[in-house]
Formats: structure tokens, C-alpha cells, sequence
């Protein structure tokens, strides 16, 4: 299994009493809530987290994008992805440099994405991994002004012009709906070309995502902040039997899972260290999410609010967050935390039974301070990672959705030309 | 309530690619009603109407629960103006009055603008189309669904508001009606959303009919300062505010509202 660094930039210091006084996480009043020196901080942090993490031997370093919000600063993980790919660049280290989210559905320049992004693969050297979701209802609509239902058609154009941009060796023109260019040519191109950068598409369970990534064979990540035990089966389920349904080998390495995972020396320990930092990430990060942001009208096709009306398990236990205790988030499966016995033997567990190949651990999270950030880091890579790392090699599956120059292996079902598209 | 019969009339425009479905019920005259953002509902203002006239209400593209996919076709306001011509001429209605609510007000004042002398009067109820930025429209497909009636009616625990907003008893029926409602709002905002403003400020001087602007006294949504920038700028108008109404001064004051209407059209 590949095990990635996965890494936000919350604003750490939130007053207690923020999720009483604040309507959400997202519209929150900048300079009634920060002081600068903290924001400052707080980006140091994560660069020096994500380069702490890089040493200590992850395969990938991930970071999402959420525009406007206090949970994650970082309405451009591009920004923080050239950094660390120079970084680590200049130190020899052969870690996948991985945008998790350039959300497409949302971005009114997608040739700046394709232009981005090919810089980083060029800065890293053919390392990058990119990774664009939809986009959040709140940030795609509401700060982008993107109208909700064309959400998903801006991320459709938006991808085929990417890619085709990335890899077309002439220039052309672009007449799309939403975009249009009387030549594209950009400068430069990604160092991958046969095959492009892997493509990752994020989903919480649209059953047309999933069935989307697995006709252009792209991979599918999931973010379990929903709870693995109570949403996540769902989500797994759905993934392979449409893996099923299409035919398509049951490849472990084309799916990729987010977990919050805290390890200390014992269970006991560590959640007397990482209980606070979890419920502060919960209650006042996702949880402070207004659903009426995360979903607007038009964003969901009609049968899909059906389906949410009739049955809202996907959501785990989203609606109860704001309040949620450390035991509830233990029990959903929101986090993974204890000693490294613990946190290894439930993550390897989730593996094997859902098929995860690759493994996003998020190990700093919410109000937890650099420090304990790394030694969470530290003891998750020495400790945890090595017996995660080998879950799959048994079974003889190539990866298709890594980088070639990091051991991946084009896959042949793909279209050399054009990234992952067939 | 109801003593209209509803029939449909299904229309095909826009070269054959978007199949409007009109509701008609009543006789005489032609009116043609366009209903606000959440989808078309028949009211006792409607009812009262269709005792002098023959309404015609077209349900916007998607909104109909036969069709949802319809918007799918539909990508901007000019597209909108274009179809809804074509349907009122395919229609064969001459110089129909065009009444619009909210949404449908935006719509309505758009067709009036940009069809002159297509229509024998118009009327405006609380509509939507422009922007002060210091009386901001408010977000209506973003707000909390708590904060919905308090948007929508002057009174949220009147009667009007209580029997509006009551979902179906059977769980299938609210089912179908909330998911039908919140997918109406998203055809409707495909076209108009983040800023309802499109530019009709700038084509309002086209409107050549006499115009009622119909506001009510409290609407929350479109505040009634909105009324006199609608009255600015349609040469023939005239507003009538309705006093303790919201943003649905026909639902929540019938009588009153129905009395402006059926005045300004010498009824």
C-alpha cells in the first residue's frame, strides 16, 4: 500500500467558543478571529510538517484546497506543492508530489491549473500526482460564483481541456462553453507525457464519480471524515461493485482513503494527547459546515436528493459532528487513534477489507500544535508505516495511478496520449 | 380552493430540443403567468384571474416533473427570452397580458423589454432582476431552509405561510416535493445565479406596455425599495406596495393584491 502525508492549514487557534459564536466554518470573519503572527505560524507549520514527513520515507506528500474558510487556508494547494517540490528536489528525496485538490468544477482559469501544474511537474522532475475534485458546493458556487448546476459541467470541460493541453503536441483553439482560447499552447508541459500525471478524482459516493473515474481510468479517493465505520462501508461497497459492473480488474491501487489517524506509545496516551485536537478539528472544522453550504440546489441531480431525502447514511455521522465527543468520532471511524499496535493493526484491517491501496494519513488536524504534529508524524512513520506498506505486495497488482519514475507502471488500458483517458 | 380546471398544452421550441409544458385554465383573454424561482403552483390569485382570463402558465425548463432534464438545454438568460417568444407565438396569443412573480417577474420584464408591443400590459410582483448594493437581494437557493419563510412571507405563522409550506402527509409525495422544489431552484438559479442582475437595468426602457410594479410592504427577500428602481426606468408604470404583505403579497394578501391587479387591468 502507498502511504501518503495528507496535510491542511487550519488557523490553530480558534477561540473555545467559536462553534457558539460562529455560524460556520466558512464564514467567518477574518480579522474578528485571527492575529497575523498566528497565520504566519500556522503556514510554517504545515510547509515544515509536510518536509518533516518527506524525510521520514511517506510516498506522497497531499494537500487539499478549501477557498475561504478556517479550517484550511489553503485555497491554492498548488502554492504549497511547489514549494515542497522544490524542497525535496533539492534534497534527493523521491516522494510524490500530490495535489489533492485543484477543484475543476470551480476553477473560471482551468489553463492556469494546466499551467500549474505542469510546472510542478517539471520543478519535481515527473513527480506529480493530480488530483481534482468537483468542488465543494460552498466554495465552487458561493465564493467562485459558479452556479450550482454548472458545477459538474465547467469540471468536465474543464478536465478535457487540461489534459489536452498538457499533452497536444500543436496548438489549438479551445471553444468551449465556458472557456474559450484562440490558442492554447502552454508552457511548459509536464515532464510525465506517456503516460501524463496521474489523475485522481475525489468523491463522497456519487455513484455517475465513480463510475466516471472508472471509465477514464482515473483513481478514486475518499475522505473518511464521515466516519469509516458508519459511512465509509457504504462508499466501499458502492466503489466495487461498480468495479464490478464495469469489468474492471479489482485493483486495490485505484483507490485511494483519507484517515485522521493520532498514535502515542499507548491507547491511553494518545488519546489524552489527540482527544482535544480531534474534537476541536471536528466541531470546529467539517462539522461547522452548514449542510445548506455543502449542498445547493442544482449541485445534486434531482434523483440523487431523492436518494440523500430517502436515505442520508452516506453523510455518517456529519450532522452530529459539531457536538461529537472523542468516543463518537472513535466509533464512527472518524479517527484511527492509539498506540502504534493499535493504529497499524485497525488501519491494516480497513485495508484488506475495503482494498485501499493508497492510504492518505492526516496526522496533524484542527488545533494540534507543531510539536505534537511531529511526533505523530514520527512515530506513525517508524512504527506504523512500515507494517502498512506491504499489505498488498502479496497479491501482485502494478500500480496504474502513481508516477513511472516513483515505481509506477503505465497502465496498458490507457491511452498513451492523452493521461489516463481511454 | 381550486375551481379552475388545469389543462396542459405541451409546446416544442428552441429548434425541437426543450418541450415546454403550459398549464391553461379559465377563459377569456390571454394571460400569461410565469411563476417564481421554486416552480409553478396554481393559487386562489390564479383562480381569481382565470375567471376573466385565459391563463397560460409555462413551466420553466426542468421544472416540470415529467421533464427534469429539460434545463440540461437551457444555458442563459438569452436563450430564456428567445424560448419563451417563440412559445407565446407558437401559443398564437395576441398581445397576451404577461404577469411574473419574483423569478418569473425578472423573466416577464425581460420578454416586455425585449419584445415590444408584443404585449398589452404587464405586471411585476416582487421581482428579481436587479442590484443595490446596499439593499442586496437576498440569497435565496443558499439560504438555510429555517430561514425560508421568514424570506418568503411577512408573517411566517399565518396561515397563508402555514398552508404554503406544509409538506405532504404521504413521505413519498414530500419526498417527490422537496426534491422537486430544491431541483426547481436549481433550474431556475442555472440562469441567474451568484447575482440576480443580468443586465436588465439596461433593457427595462424597452418596455413599452403599461406596467403595474406589485411589491409587498415587507418582502425580505427583494426589499420594496426595489419597486421605485423597476418604476425608474419602465416609461409607463406604476407601483402599488401592499401593506403587511412579503415577497408573495398574492398569496399572503389575496384580496389586496388581487384588487391592484384587477384595477390597473380594468377588470
Amino acid at each position: 500500500m502507498k502511504v501518503t502525508y495528507f496535510q491542511q492549514v487550519p488557523y490553530r487557534e480558534l477561540p473555545s467558543d467559536f462553534e457558539d459564536r460562529h455560524e460556520s466554518v466558512i464564514t467567518t470573519p477574518y480579522f474578528d478571529v485571527t492575529k497575523p503572527e498566528k497565520v504566519t505560524a500556522d503556514f510554517r507549520s504545515a510547509l515544515d510538517e509536510l518536509m518533516f514527513a518527506a524525510r521520514l520515507g511517506f510516498d506522497g506528500l497531499a494537500v487539499t484546497e478549501h477557498g475561504q474558510s478556517s479550517y484550511d487556508m489553503a485555497p491554492n494547494p498548488n502554492i504549497i506543492e511547489a514549494a515542497v517540490a522544490y524542497a525535496t528536489e533539492v534534497e534527493g528525496i523521491d516522494t510524490a508530489i500530490y495535489p489533492l485538490g485543484r477543484s475543476l468544477g470551480k476553477s473560471k482559469e482551468p489553463l492556469r491549473a494546466a499551467e500549474e501544474l505542469a510546472m510542478i511537474d517539471q520543478m519535481s522532475n515527473g513527480r506529480l500526482m493530480s488530483g481534482f475534485p468537483v468542488g465543494l458546493a460552498y466554495d465552487a458556487n458561493i465564493n467562485n460564483g459558479v452556479p450550482p448546476a454548472q458545477t459538474r459541467l465547467r469540471f468536465d470541460e474543464n478536465l478535457e481541456l487540461v489534459l489536452k493541453a498538457w499533452s497536444e503536441p500543436d496548438a489549438f483553439a479551445w471553444n468551449g462553453r465556458y472557456a474559450q482560447h484562440p490558442a492554447v499552447n502552454i508552457w511548459p508541459r509536464p515532464v510525465q507525457q506517456n503516460p501524463l500525471p496521474p489523475v485522481w478524482i475525489t468523491g463522497i459516493g456519487n455513484p455517475r464519480t465513480m463510475q466516471f473515474t472508472l471509465d477514464r481510468e482515473f483513481g478514486f479517493n475518499y475522505f473518511g471524515w464521515f466516519g469509516l465505520k458508519v459511512a465509509g462501508r457504504r462508499i466501499f461497497d458502492r466503489f466495487w461493485e461498480t468495479v464490478e459492473q464495469s469489468a474492471k480488474e479489482a485493483n486495490p491501487y485505484r483507490l485511494g482513503f483519507m484517515q485522521t489517524v493520532c498514535v502515542a506509545e499507548t491507547d491511553a496516551k494518545a488519546e489524552k494527547l489527540f482527544a482535544e485536537h480531534a474534537e476541536y478539528f471536528f466541531q470546529k472544522g467539517i462539522g461547522s459546515i452548514p449542510m445548506h453550504r455543502l449542498a445547493l440546489p442544482g449541485g445534486i441531480d434531482i434523483r440523487g436528493v431523492e436518494a440523500i431525502m430517502r436515505d442520508p447514511g452516506d453523510f455518517g455521522i456529519y450532522t452530529r459532528m459539531k457536538t461529537a465527543s472523542f468516543a463518537d468520532l472513535m466509533d464512527a471511524g472518524s479517527i484511527v487513534c492509539g498506540s502504534p499496535d493499535t493504529v497499524a493493526e485497525t488501519l491494516a484491517a480497513h485495508a484488506r477489507e475495503y482494498r485501499i491501496g493508497n492510504l492518505h494519513a492526516m496526522l496533524q488536524f484542527g488545533s494540534m500544535p507543531h510539536e505534537l504534529a511531529k511526533d505523530n508524524i514520527s512515530l506513525f512513520a517508524s512504527e506504523v508505516m512500515p507494517r502498512l506498506k506491504n499489505v498488498w505486495n502479496d497479491e501482485g497488482y502494478d500500480h496504474h495511478w502513481w508516477p513511472e519514475r516513483l515505481g509506477g507502471v503505465p497502465n496498458p488500458i490507457a491511452s498513451n496520449t492523452a493521461g489516463a483517458l481511454v | 380552493m381550486t375551481t379552475a380546471q388545469l389543462a396542459e398544452r405541451v409546446v416544442d421550441v428552441w429548434g425541437g430540443a426543450v418541450r415546454m409544458r403550459v398549464k391553461v385554465a379559465g377563459s377569456g383573454p390571454a394571460l400569461v403567468y410565469l411563476h417564481p424561482a421554486a416552480g409553478f403552483a396554481w393559487d386562489d390569485f390564479l383562480d381569481r384571474l382565470a375567471q376573466r382570463y385565459t391563463v397560460y402558465a409555462p413551466e420553466f425548463p426542468g421544472t416540470s416533473p415529467a421533464d427534469p432534464y429539460a434545463i440540461h438545454h437551457v444555458h442563459d438568460v438569452w436563450q430564456v427570452v428567445l424560448m419563451y417568444e417563440e412559445l407565446v407565438r407558437k401559443l398564437e396569443l395576441d398581445a397576451p397580458v404577461l404577469v411574473g412573480q419574483s423569478f418569473g417577474g425578472m423573466l416577464a420584464a425581460e420578454i416586455a423589454a425585449g419584445f415590444p408591443g408584443r404585449f398589452d400590459k404587464v405586471v411585476l410582483l416582487d421581482a428579481i432582476g436587479l442590484w443595490l448594493d446596499d439593499h442586496p437581494v437576498a440569497n435565496w437557493i443558499a439560504a438555510a431552509p429555517d430561514d425560508l419563510p421568514r424570506l418568503l412571507f411577512a408573517d411566517p405563522q399565518g396561515p397563508a405561510a402555514q398552508a404554503m409550506l406544509a409538506p405532504p402527509e404521504d413521505p413519498e409525495e414530500a419526498i417527490a416535493a422537496g426534491a422537486g422544489m430544491v431541483w426547481a431552484l436549481g433550474c431556475t438559479g442555472k440562469i441567474v445565479w451568484p447575482i440576480p442582475d443580468k443586465g436588465l437595468v439596461d433593457r427595462l426602457h424597452r418596455i413599452d406596455a403599461p406596467s403595474l410594479i406589485v411589491w409587498g410592504e415587507h418582502d425580505a427577500l427583494v426589499p420594496a425599495v426595489y419597486a421605485q428602481e423597476f418604476a425608474d426606468r419602465i416609461p409607463d408604470s406604476r407601483v402599488v406596495v401592499v401593506p403587511g404583505a412579503g415577497h408573495i403579497p398574492q398569496v399572503e394578501a389575496t384580496a389586496e393584491t388581487y384588487h391592484a391587479v384587477s384595477e390597473f387591468l380594468a377588470i
